[in-house]
């Protein structure tokens, strides 16, 4: 038998693809499909999260708190008064269904919450620049208006799908929703939300106190300041435009005749 | 200020590490492979008229006067940037395409090592020859991972009773 000497030929064992094509390839179809799956879990979560009744959202939150909530020390008188407050307005709604628990949370920036089960988060920044407690009130019934029209459970579903992928990806099972006041801060609610949250505090606001004095004072001061200033980007990317906002406030006490003299409360800390 | 420093340092940590990582296996890596290749294709241009066959008994028109076992034996790792791409392969399934020229070069660097300790040794042909393959584990501290990939070319190398044997 005669030896052919031969040369293997190149391209049978290894493929003709360039390295970073494929991993183009891959990077980008795991990419979307993963992204897919993720905005299709949190839709589905967000969805079924509004057929919740308000019995067992209260019962599934009622100890909860975010994640990375830093709260102040639960002696701080702030966090009485800003209870009572809470309680004295929710007590106008009639029959609400909750039972409402505030938090302060240590924050610079100016924010307020509505979150899961009745939880009002308001942060130390906030505190910090109301002036009389008639613009608490107005911003607290805000915060309420959100929870009877249950905006509050907008954006939950992807810290809840989130905390699930982490927990299977990790593999340990984390018990504890993964949501975190830094995620929550990012969640916007629309114009008619706003809108509707804003007439509904506003209400309370003057069926506590008789008038609607002061009630947006906050919202003017921040406007006059020309938004230079950090310590209320927070509550601005959530919230709308102060300047938009004081108009239609205005104009709303306008047309329901709700008397904007009147005289105001002092903040009791 | 300094917890935006932090955090920017966090993410770049987090993200940019692996990242850079991950470019510089990709281009040190392309850069052994194609040398290798390059190594490869010479010496197999060079050792082309020596005869190797997978014949498990010597072949009756050869005539030897001794014989001997001669093996090759290659250690490749894989690098970072492979592995990464392997396992977002290893998701979905299909060709892992970065780990065929791995697996390529250790296959012929094997054969090409057993041919040249053949030579070395002045023997004229081999025949009856195997490829072997064994995977290194531990590479992690787990125990889980691969290290990289042996690949073990063996056979019966002999030296012909007379010059005239090899040209039949």
């Amino acid at each position: 038998m005669r030896f052919v000497p031969r040369q293997p030929r190149e391209g049978i064992n290894v493929s003709d693809t360039h390295p970073l094509v494929e991993a183009g390839t891959l990077i980008v179809g795991l990419t979307a499909i993963f992204a897919l799956i993720a905005l299709a879990l949190i839709f589905f979560v967000e969805i079924a999260l509004y057929f919740i009744p308000v019995e067992k959202e209260v019962a599934l939150f009622e100890d909860w708190l975010p994640e990375d909530l830093v709260t102040v020390s639960p002696n701080d008188n702030r966090l009485d008064q800003t209870q009572i407050l809470v309680d004295r307005l929710a007590f106008h709604w009639g029959d609400a269904p909750y039972q409402f628990r505030v938090e302060i949370d240590d924050s610079d920036v100016a924010n307020a919450m509505a979150l899961p089960g009745g939880l009002i988060v308001v942060t130390e920044g906030l505190l910090d620049q109301v002036e009389s407690e008639n613009e608490l009130a107005f911003v607290l019934g805000h915060e309420l208006g959100h929870f009877r029209n249950r905006d509050h459970l907008r954006a939950l579903g992807r810290g809840i799908v989130l905390s699930m992928f982490f927990a299977v990806t990790t593999g340990n099972g984390e018990s504890s929703l993964g949501i975190k006041v830094a995620d929550l801060t990012l969640r916007g609610f629309s114009r008619k939300q706003e809108a509707s949250a804003d007439e509904f505090g506003l209400q309370l606001v003057y069926t506590h106190y008789g008038h609607v004095n002061e009630a947006w004072r906050l919202f003017e001061r921040w406007d006059d300041r020309d938004h230079a200033l950090l310590d209320f980007a927070s509550y601005a990317s959530t919230h709308p435009d102060s300047g938009d906002r004081v108009e239609d406030l205005a104009a709303l006490a306008q047309r329901q005749g709700w008397p904007i003299a009147g005289s105001l409360t002092e903040v009791k800390w | 200020m300094e917890t935006g420093f932090l955090q920017s340092l966090e993410l770049i940590l987090n993200f940019g590490m692996p990242l850079i990582l991950l470019m510089m296996a990709y281009f040190i890596g392309t850069w052994i492979e194609r040398r290798h290749f390059r190594s490869i294709r010479n010496r197999e241009s060079e050792n082309a008229e020596f005869p190797v066959v997978s014949f498990d008994t010597m072949p009756d028109d050869w005539s030897a006067s001794s014989s001997t076992l001669v093996s090759g034996s290659v250690v490749v790792s894989l690098d970072y940037f492979k592995r990464v791409i392997a396992g977002l392969r290893s998701l979905v399934g299909g060709r892992i395409k970065t780990y065929e020229p791995l697996l390529d070069r250790a296959r012929r660097e094997s054969m090409l090592r057993m041919i040249e300790s053949a030579r070395r040794d002045g023997y004229d042909a081999i025949f009856n020859v195997r490829l072997e393959t064994s995977r290194l584990a531990n590479s992690r501290g787990d125990g889980k991972g691969t290290a990289g990939v042996e690949m073990l070319a063996f056979g019966t190398a002999v030296k012909f009773a007379s010059r005239f044997a090899r040209t039949p």
